[in-house]
């Protein structure tokens, strides 16, 4: 999941070049300086070395303002009590010239305070940054809108009665608009395409005769209405078009004993409908020149980062920027997303008062992100044994008025397109197009579902045609360990998708579906039965993924611990706090999350992680203090694999740079060698045993008596660590206090105890750390960018569905899943988000449906009584089980799994409507009216 | 300006009015505006996704609307008036030094991980303590009570959880709670419901 994120280095960097003071934090501590914060100070969750329930649980289950749309300036200390409300406008449709807006309707007494248009942002010098990517603020009189949905102007009441009274008069009010002649939209460039060609070599895990890893991904060239594709004979990307040719050619005219199944897919716009609607809060105060901002977005410095410099830009003097962040929650939807800069226009035009800006659940409908709808065009040949010989697909995906995350959405769509099979040939082609529909972004899936749900269906469309049994003719041509991926990049770790599928063969729902759907179609009269399975495997992180984590011990044996991790639904902090007891015998005592000040940490970056050749970041490396990245946006299929990694290492070298010298003291202490002299010691002897330290046979240690002799002695009481991953962990070397070692992290800092000789503490000058430059750093090659992904999580999902034959309904009568995710760190968040994930995948399947055009949800006519969403009724509720995996071992790493889990449910309940009526479709969502046409 | 009326009530257990309010003011507006109470979430606005339920009491003696969740953002105020109201807010005790006592509801979804980002969640408790209250007085056989449990819950939309721990925890509390179930009792239920979270490995 490519995305662009601003380090906290660059946003302090232009903040301190453009003379301000910036500050970016998290709600809950800014809160400890405004209000009671709820979250944290409840000690219940973690008693008697159980994990009782979230960290956050009590606050949240008590309805406590955790969310920033909970909060009112009045709730903020420092702010006037007095609050002003704000309302975007939206232009409903995108095909006339959009001439005037009338408020008349208003009449004088209702007139918003203040209104601002695309005139007034331009008088008074107000951009969006990057605006190819976010889109342009407002709308432009006397041009057609570049999209439905597109705001117009932004008015502002500052007493909430006219504010109420006025936004009744303005809902759904289409006299407002002034509207000229019907107009075409201007040409646009695409929004990016990319071909991935591989051919291999006689061995998969061999050398490829081909691949993007061994030599490039074909970049269509871009003109100003579309993309062209280079031609066979190009100088750069001729043997790859050459290579892609020649596959579909074998298509084409296939050998005996060949078969070739080629089928096209449609799937929908869906709207991940967050439950918390985009909202913030602003203030501006002039006469300080400070702007305030409350936001819900997973991408905190990048707006703080533009909002400096759109400020900086304009005639708004700009001394102080305040950027706050809310617990949120998106499923991608607030990732990147233009609506915290409204708020924060908001907040400037606001005349001095506090202002709230809410989209209702009809505007959220109008301008909030959508999942990408794509065409897709699959082709799979099959030799007389069921062995899959060549695998092309080309997604066209329609990206809505605004690029935002669309040329990644596809790329990463496409390259996940073969699921969890092996193809000798491949050929994987994508474009994401501009057009008037609602901006597209980074849903949850980021493409994949899309694509791997229309190879789940044509595999068992396949198994069908060729008289085999799905499950066998999947498990015949499963990738294992040490194949190759399409893009030639061998598979991080054990691939154990094959150990699902052999459970999955045996289930008893399998095995008796035949029977099972004869005596249910002769017992239910009208209702057709059948059984559906599909398997997909998904990467998880961004192929650039960096944290920060610190963690103490105090002399009293507190262990402290800042981390980078915020919490968007998912658990991660709850995570983050256990997965150091293997190290440290227990949680985390103290914590604080979403942390973005880091002065222990005094690294730089260019934040280039895709783009930098390897020369350059050759150059760039030799700086100890120089970094890829310094973080990554939050999403909650990232966390469990990126961030326990920063955490474990952070804990691992605090047991191995201080604790556990300071228990070789102890147990050598008292002359003689004490009692450690007749048993030798290793590291690796290191055990907890009922939160105390032994090795061997050596007395239990208490981590206060460790902490107090570690602080007496001067050694390493605190470390810092900073972590990049490029499908593969960076490694460097350190010397801390004469001994060298290599770890997997890029950046060290250390804090040494109270004890430590001057010199020592004399280096403890990065927020009281002693910075640890790196002796030699390796980062992974940049080439690995090419990979796509090597990091999978496997997951199936078998489905038992009714179809009525007169409605065309279809219902879930149960489901079961199967999943594999490494260690899990707290099994009921793993279930949590495996039950979420297939309520996700089970309305993209049956339900959600956005139509694009005129009647699509640009138009702010979409509101959740038309948009239907999966109740406790639709997905199974009582009837659902699931397996995780068993870990490999204890040191199996735990994987993202919060976005695979909903893929395979989406393809299973297409493939069990064909079981049930013998015939397929190729559309999602399955609704009762494409049901009943298939009929 | 529209008409107005003077609002008085009982939220969570304290008067509040008399306050002169728009007659046609939405109770979630109330809540949040006037009395700074925002727990009862609003994400529809239609009245379908039950995130802002409450409770209200007619103050009729035996009147199931006490027992009956209403969506808050499309009940007027003025409905409200007069009445005893519930929230969110009001679902907890306090151990009288400031920190929250669950609800037999609010702690099974703590120990059943019900909820993750939580935007829902208080709809959910308002739902789930309706179904105790009218099962206190009308309980049901046991083995209705994972039917009455997804009637009773149905109407509450989550993107989150998928649900499956929510149920569970409700029908958990309904089946360990004394006088909500006739029938002879099956030993206690306690694990949750849906995929079985293996070991840790």
């Amino acid at each position: 999941m490519p995305a662009k994120d601003i380090s906290r280095r660059q946003f302090l960097g232009t903040a301190a070049a453009l003379g301000v003071i910036a500050v970016v934090r998290p709600l809950a501590p800014a809160e400890a300086a405004m209000m009671p914060s709820a979250v944290g100070r409840d000690p219940q969750w973690f008693q008697g070395g159980r994990l009782r329930y979230r960290r956050d649980g009590m606050a949240k289950v008590t309805g406590s303002k955790v969310f920033s749309l909970d909060m009112r300036a009045r709730d903020v200390e420092g702010w006037p009590d007095r609050q002003s409300h704000a309302m975007t406008l939206h232009l409903p449709r995108a095909d006339r010239v959009w001439q005037a807006l009338d408020l008349s309707v208003l009449g004088d007494a209702l007139q918003p305070d203040v209104l601002i248009d695309d005139a007034r942002l331009a008088a008074d010098g107000i951009e969006m940054q990057e605006a190819d990517f976010y889109g342009r603020f407002f709308a432009v009189r006397g041009q057609v809108p570049g999209m439905m949905g597109q705001p117009a102007a932004l008015a502002i009441w500052h007493d909430y009665e006219r504010f109420r009274a006025a936004r009744k008069l303005l809902q759904f009010n289409d006299a407002i608009w002034v509207w000229g002649d019907e107009a075409p939209q201007p040409p646009r460039k695409s929004y990016g395409g990319a071909q991935f060609v591989r051919i291999a070599g006689p061995d998969p895990r061999g050398a490829d005769e081909f691949s993007p890893m061994k030599n490039y991904i074909i970049w269509p060239e871009e003109t100003d209405r579309d993309i062209k594709w280079p031609d066979d004979d190009h100088p750069v990307f001729g043997q790859a078009r050459r290579h892609a040719a020649q596959l579909h050619a074998e298509f084409a005219t296939p050998p005996a004993g060949m078969q070739v199944f080629a089928r096209h897919y449609s799937s929908q716009s869906v709207d991940p409908a967050a439950m918390e609607p985009e909202n913030g809060l602003a203030w501006y105060d002039p006469a300080a020149g400070a702007l305030n901002v409350i936001g819900a977005t997973q991408s905190p410095y990048t707006v703080a980062e533009h909002l400096l410099a759109m400020v900086k830009a304009s005639r708004f003097a700009l001394n102080k920027l305040d950027f706050v962040t809310g617990y949120t929650v998106g499923y991608g939807q607030k990732e990147h997303q233009p609506f915290p800069y409204y708020v924060a226009v908001a907040g400037l035009y606001a005349q001095g008062n506090p202002v709230r800006l809410v989209l209702d659940r009809w505007q959220h409908f109008q301008f909030a992100l959508k999942r990408h709808p794509f065409e897709t065009d699959m082709t799979i040949s099959v030799d007389a044994d069921g062995v899959f010989q060549g695998f092309a697909c080309e997604m066209i995906g329609d990206g809505g008025g605004v690029m935002n995350f669309s040329p990644s959405v596809g790329t990463v769509a496409v390259t996940a397109a073969q699921s969890i099979y092996y193809f000798p040939k491949s050929d994987l082609k994508c474009e994401v197009r501009p057009s008037v529909n609602v901006t597209a972004g980074s849903m949850r899936g980021y493409g994949t579902l899309q694509s791997m749900a229309a190879t789940e269906m044509l595999v068992d469309e396949i198994a069908t045609e060729t008289g085999r049994d799905a499950i066998a003719l999947r498990r015949i041509n499963v990738l294992k360990s040490g194949m190759k991926n399409t893009q030639g990049a061998v598979p991080s770790g054990h691939l154990r998708i094959d150990e699902i599928l052999a459970l999955a063969e045996n289930d008893p729902l399998w095995t008796n579906r035949a029977a099972r759907k004869a005596e249910y179609e002769a017992a239910n009269p009208g209702t057709l039965y059948g059984v559906g399975f599909a398997a997909v495997q998904k990467d998880f992180g961004t192929g650039a993924e960096a944290a920060i984590v610190q963690i103490e011990i105090t002399p009293q044996g507190r262990l402290q611990m800042r981390h980078v991790s915020a919490e968007i639904g998912c658990g991660s902090t709850t995570a983050q706090l256990l997965v150091v007891q293997p190290w440290l015998g227990r949680p985390a005592d103290d914590v604080e999350f979403s942390v973005m000040h880091w002065p222990q940490m005094p690294v730089h970056t260019q934040d280039q992680p895709y783009s930098t050749p390897q020369e350059e970041e050759n150059r760039l490396a030799q700086d100890p203090a120089w970094v890829p990245r310094i973080t990554s946006p939050r999403s909650a299929s990232n966390s469990a694999y990126y961030f326990t990694h920063a955490t474990q290492q952070a804990a691992q070298l605090l047991l191995r740079l201080g604790l556990w010298d300071a228990a070789l003291s102890i147990w050598s202490g008292g002359g003689d060698g004490g009692q450690a002299l007749a048993e030798p010691l290793e590291l690796s002897d290191a055990r907890w045993f009922e939160g105390r330290l032994t090795a061997r046979s050596m007395e239990p240690l208490s981590l206060e008596r460790l902490a107090e002799r570690a602080h007496q002695m001067g050694l390493v009481t605190g470390v810092c660590v900073h972590t990049f991953n490029r499908w593969a962990w960076a490694e460097a070397d350190f010397n801390v206090n004469g001994q060298t070692f290599r770890a997997p992290v890029d950046a060290l800092s250390v804090r040494y105890g109270d004890g430590a000789p001057p010199d020592r503490k004399a280096a403890m000058t990065a927020g009281g750390y002693a910075f640890i430059p790196r002796l030699r750093v390796l980062y992974p090659p940049v080439q690995r960018n090419n990979a796509g992904t090597v990091y999978y999580a496997p997951c199936a999902t078998m489905v038992e569905m009714s179809v009525a034959t007169g409605s065309g309904e279809a219902r879930l009568l149960s489901h079961k899943s199967w999943l594999e995710c490494g260690t899990q760190i707290v099994p009921e968040l793993v279930s949590g988000q495996m039950q979420g994930g297939i309520a996700m995948g089970i309305g993209h399947a049956l339900y959600e449906d956005l139509p694009l055009g005129p009647e699509g949800p640009g138009n702010g006519k979409w509101g959740l009584s038309r948009y239907l969403l999966p109740r406790a009724a639709d997905v199974a509720v009582w009837t659902q089980t699931g397996h995780v995996l068993p870990a490999l071992s204890e040191q199996d790493p735990p994987k993202g799994m919060a976005e695979v889990v909903m893929i395979p449910v989406v393809a299973a309940c297409g493939n069990a409507i064909a079981h049930a009526t013998g015939k397929r479709l190729y559309r999602t969502p399955f609704t009762p009216e494409r049901i009943r046409e298939l009929l | 300006m529209a008409d107005r009326i003077t609002f008085e009530a009982t939220v969570n257990g304290q008067k509040v009015g008399p306050l002169d309010i728009p007659a046609d003011l939405m109770l979630t507006e109330l809540l949040h505006e006037y009395l700074g109470l925002t727990g009862t979430r609003v994400a529809c606005g239609q009245g379908v996704c039950r995130a802002c339920s409450v409770l209200i009491d007619d103050g009729v003696a035996g009147s199931a609307a006490a027992l009956t969740p209403l969506p808050a953002c499309v009940t007027g105020a003025a409905y409200a008036s007069g009445k005893s109201i519930r929230t969110i807010e009001g679902m907890a005790g306090d151990d009288g030094q400031g920190n929250p006592v669950p609800s037999a509801i609010q702690q099974a979804f703590l120990d059943h991980f019900s909820f993750q980002c939580s935007f829902c969640t208080p709809g959910f408790v308002i739902s789930a303590q309706a179904l105790v209250e009218r099962l206190e007085r009308a309980p049901v056989p046991r083995d209705q009570v994972e039917d009455t449990v997804l009637a009773a819950m149905n109407e509450n939309i989550c993107r989150c959880t998928g649900y499956v721990r929510y149920l569970g925890a409700v029908r958990d509390v309904v089946l360990n709670t004394p006088g909500l179930t006739t029938g002879d009792p099956e030993p206690a239920v306690t694990a949750a419901a849906g995929p079985a979270a293996g070991g840790r490995g």
